[in-house]
């Protein structure tokens, strides 16, 4: 059981960064979800936390402790690999056995606990079989077990699901759930799949190009994004962003979305919110499940350019250009290409960016 | 993964040790073909590393140019050795390349010839010293002994195993929807061979040429057993380079070695990505 | 990294691809009976046989000289022979466990990555290039008593050294081991390299942070799955060092006396200068049947290997 503090770390290969300055907290028994796309610097971070590479830059705590000086077979890491790095060569048992063998705990020791570990993972009838043709959520089973067994401080996982095809994906990740309840252990996930992190995180840190862009629980960072990448990325589809400056009208306060030809209203707070930040242009967000939908009346006039029918749910695809936003609805809308629709957002889910710094506006 | 100072001193001291021991013999060899009589034998204390006087006599000297210190003639120049050389292992080649090629595609793609494997793997286990006198007494009443064909021909089907393993590996390797598409088109099989696969396999056939030929040329024991006098090969004139009046002669040995060394280091470097899978008959693959 | 067979022609198995496949395979299969099924059976004639070609008389004559098996028993008390095959042999547990040892470590070495790691792989391969007859001749001039070999000694030890390497008859035997050490050392290095780099990196890194250290990494996964590289590359130089010829040959004509005389410089020496070629076909055929059963035995042993992993 133990926390990890991230502070001030770099990771620089040659030119390029790979992180920039990265400050996080992960509390003990925590599920921490890294989330980016592709090249966003969180499996590097994940490899500088397991000690297989070296920060540039900054420091490493595991509770109290600097892990600078720790090489990594000494840090207490449990590590399951993307293809998860299961000795092929040896039995199942064997994979189990390593990490205590290695340390050379005798025999009955190491044989209680393999069994006790393959016990908690189903995987006693399977202890002597070769380990080379395994199905993959056995070979995911095997590979936290073989980590758990040494009872590390915290476990790391790196996008163990991405070879997994869909339909397996959502077993795995109650499999995975259980599991972390069951060890009730520290631990990060790496991941590019919003589902992924949303699903399981306790908490989730989004990156993209090695900075740090919010970290939160999946509800904070999906009601409240921090930033204009955070809005886009998380949600699928991500926020509607509509570019626009603030105005006063006889209403009140609005956002005036230029060329749409629409001025929907801002709740007083978040307007006064914009104003003490200085913010003239904006970005005008909302998400595509708190739309009203009509064929007329007040609202955004939008013409429908496609509609999207995918069993439970309907996307409709509005606008061209710059200006397009999704909308998304669990019942078919009755609408088709071609036509145009009037849509109006839940107020209270408005959210504003500053259009020159990306940043959210006040925080709701 | 984590490397320590301390370990990365240890692997240049050893790399280097490594790398003298290799190149010492090499460059004592060139250091010798470039130096003048005198200089050739030492004893003890005045060896000279390097030629004082450097001389491209000894390189005259082998290609029949007298020369006033050496007071012996050669009987004939090493002229007519490198190219006796060249004519068997390049005619050798060709022979182990189009027999193996061909062979190795009638079996990776079309199944024939499922005994050759084992037949040719028992080729180059066995010593050739042990089968020998069989092909000496052929050769002679083929009247091949002494002749770079009757070289080319042995040094064809000795390494014929490695031409085979390698354009096998090479076969194996190839898809064969492309083969497949030119048949749709109504090529006829031999056809699509000739004017599709072999041109596509123009870089492993090259690689593979260049390792047989390396092989052939590197050969002595074959050439010592079955010429004699005119078509002499490198190695056997060069151990031959010696007078009872002179003894050694250390010099024009090891201009004529310099010679017969440098092509397939030159070779050996370019087919580097290919060396280990036809060392190890395409078992392994870099 | 076995590679496996992929038999292609299974598509479309027509009598057009049948008889492409046969034409295909005609000239080797020509080339292989010309030099195996005929000679053998000339092999076998000659070796019951007590034939010479200072005889006179043709080959195919020679049952006019049969003495039975006569030269299968002489050769089972020939002193010589055994001498020389013992050499063969003690060379070969000299050099090939050396040569295996300095490559692999060599390889270890040479993964990661660092500066002038290209430049440097590409020398250390040298010596296996060169032509093992000129390599001989290299080592017959660098042991010359007046060779730099003891002028390094000289300068090490700070007086003198005039030794005689190759006229020594225990220095010989060690002087045309270190050439052969030198020659095929890189041949182990390339292949155990292969192989080191084919060993998966994540597997490596798991078992690190799974506690092991270096050592346990290379006993419990390095090794493992090198296994048939390793005996691939053992095999390969058993094979060639017990054919070994050229070097030897060169540097000490296999002398002093009979010091350095292996099994195939005195086959070349019964050969040439005795020319009792009806006792060296009965050599030779000795030597490929024990040869054909130790590799028949070896195959049926790894292929069981195989089936059981």
């Amino acid at each position: 059981m133990t926390a990890i503090h991230l502070e001030g770390l770099v990771k620089r290969f040659g030119d390029f960064t790979a992180l920039r300055a990265m400050d996080l907290e992960i509390r003990d028994g925590e599920f921490m979800a890294l989330l980016g796309p592709s090249g966003c610097g969180k499996s590097t971070t994940m490899n500088m936390i397991a000690g297989m590479e070296a920060p540039t830059q900054g420091r490493i705590l595991f509770d109290d402790r600097d892990m600078a000086s720790v090489p990594m077979g000494q840090r207490g890491v449990g590590f399951v690999f993307q293809n998860y790095a299961i000795f092929t060569h040896m039995t199942v048992r064997q994979n189990l056995a390593y990490g205590l063998k290695m340390r050379g705990m005798p025999r009955a020791e190491i044989d209680k606990r393999v069994g006790a570990v393959a016990e908690l993972l189903q995987l006693t009838s399977l202890l002597d079989r070769p380990s080379a043709k395994l199905s993959v959520n056995i070979l995911q089973r095997l590979a936290i077990g073989r980590s758990a067994i040494i009872e590390p401080a915290i476990f790391l996982l790196d996008e163990p699901l991405s070879n997994v095809d869909a339909a397996f994906r959502a077993v795995m990740r109650t499999e995975l759930r259980h599991l972390q309840h069951a060890f009730r252990q520290t631990m990060v996930y790496v991941t590019h799949d919003q589902l992924e992190a949303m699903t399981m995180a306790d908490r989730i840190a989004v990156m993209d190009h090695g900075v740090l862009q919010q970290v939160g629980t999946p509800l904070e960072v999906y009601n409240n994004p921090a930033n204009v990448f955070v809005a886009r990325f998380i949600g699928s589809p991500g926020m509607n962003l509509l570019k626009g400056r603030l105005a006063d009208s006889d209403r009140g306060p609005v956002v005036d979305l230029g060329q749409l030809g629409a001025t929907p209203p801002l709740p007083d707070a978040l307007a006064a919110a914009a104003r003490t930040a200085g913010a003239e242009e904006v970005f005008y967000c909302f998400r595509p499940e708190e739309i009203s939908i009509a064929r007329e009346g007040r609202g955004l006039a939008m013409p429908v350019t496609f509609v999207e029918r995918i069993g439970a749910r309907t996307i409709v695809h509005l606008g061209e250009g710059e200006e397009t936003a999704k909308a998304v609805f669990d019942n078919d809308v009755g609408l088709s290409a071609g036509e145009t629709a009037v849509i109006s957002a839940n107020e209270e889910t408005v959210r504003l960016f500053d259009a020159a710094s990306g940043q959210a506006i006040g925080s709701a | 993964m984590t490397r320590s100072p301390a370990f990365e001193i240890f692997r240049y001291t050893v790399i280097l040790l490594a790398l003298s021991v290799t190149l010492i013999p090499t460059l004592w060899m060139t250091s010798m073909a470039f130096k003048p009589i005198p200089e050739w034998s030492a004893s003890g204390a005045d060896l000279t590393w390097w030629p004082n006087e450097p001389t491209l006599d000894n390189f005259r000297f082998i290609f029949g140019e007298s020369s006033s210190e050496l007071i012996v003639a050669l009987d004939r120049t090493a002229g007519k050795p490198i190219l006796a050389s060249l004519l068997s292992a390049v005619f050798g080649t060709l022979i182990a390349m189009i027999s193996g090629t061909s062979a190795a595609y009638g079996l990776s793609r079309f199944g024939a010839g499922q005994s050759l494997p084992l037949a040719l793997t028992q080729l180059r286990l066995f010593p050739p010293l042990a089968v020998m006198i069989p092909v000496m007494i052929m050769w002679a009443f083929l009247g091949l002994t002494d002749t770079w064909w009757g070289l080319a021909l042995v040094y064809g089907i000795v390494t014929l195993p490695f031409a085979f393993w390698l354009m096998k590996t090479f076969f194996d390797d190839m898809p064969y929807e492309i083969e497949e598409a030119a048949l749709v088109e109504g090529c006829s099989r031999f056809r699509v061979f000739m004017r599709v696969t072999l041109p596509m396999m123009r870089a492993p056939l090259a690689s593979s040429a260049l390792f047989v030929f390396i092989l052939n040329w590197s050969d002595y024991l074959i050439a010592l057993l079955l010429t004699t006098r005119e078509w002499v090969t490198i190695p056997v004139y060069m151990a031959s380079l010696s007078s009872s009046m002179t003894g050694q002669l250390y010099g024009a040995k090891a201009a004529l070695g310099l010679i017969a060394a440098v092509p397939p280091v030159i070779l050996g470097i370019a087919i580097q990505r290919h060396l280990v899978r036809g060392l190890t008959f395409g078992a392994l693959k870099q | 990294m076995v590679v496996v067979d992929a038999a292609g022609g299974g598509g479309r198995q027509d009598e057009e691809s049948r008889r492409l496949g046969f034409a295909l395979t005609v000239p080797a299969q020509m080339l292989v009976l010309f030099i195996a099924a005929f000679p053998l059976l000339m092999q076998a004639y000659i070796s019951l046989t007590d034939w010479s070609p200072l005889d006179g008389i043709g080959w195919w004559r020679a049952w006019e000289l049969w003495n039975g098996f006569a030269n299968y028993s002489d050769l089972a008390t020939d002193n010589r022979f055994w001498g020389a095959l013992g050499r063969t042999i003690i060379v070969m547990a000299i050099c090939v466990p050396a040569e295996f040892l300095l490559g692999f470590g060599l390889a270890i070495l040479f993964t990661g990555n660092f500066v002038g790691r290209r430049f440097f792989y590409s020398v250390l391969l040298m010596p296996m290039m060169v032509v093992p007859a000129v390599a001989g001749y290299m080592f017959f001039m660098l042991f010359q008593s007046g060779g730099p070999v003891n002028d390094i000694l000289s300068a090490i030890i700070g007086s003198p050294v005039q030794i005689a390497w190759l006229s020594d008859p225990d220095l010989a035997l060690f002087a045309v081991i270190a050439s052969d050490i030198w020659q095929w050392t890189p041949l182990m290095f390339l292949i155990l390299l292969a192989g080191l780099l084919g060993v998966p990196e994540d597997q490596l890194k798991a078992a690190t942070l799974l506690g092991a250290s270096w050592w346990q990494r290379f006993v419990t996964i390095v090794l493992p799955r090198m296994k048939t590289i390793i005996v691939i590359a053992l095999a390969i130089r058993v094979i060639e060092n017990f054919k070994v010829f050229d070097t030897f040959y060169i540097m000490t004509g296999g002398g002093p006396g009979v010091a350095t005389e292996t099994i195939s410089i005195f086959i070349y020496k019964v050969t040439t200068q005795e020319l009792v070629w009806g006792y060296v076909a009965a050599i030779g055929l000795t030597i490929l049947i024990v040869l054909s059963v130790v590799a028949g035995v070896a195959i049926k042993y790894m292929s069981a290997q195989r089936r059981e992993a």
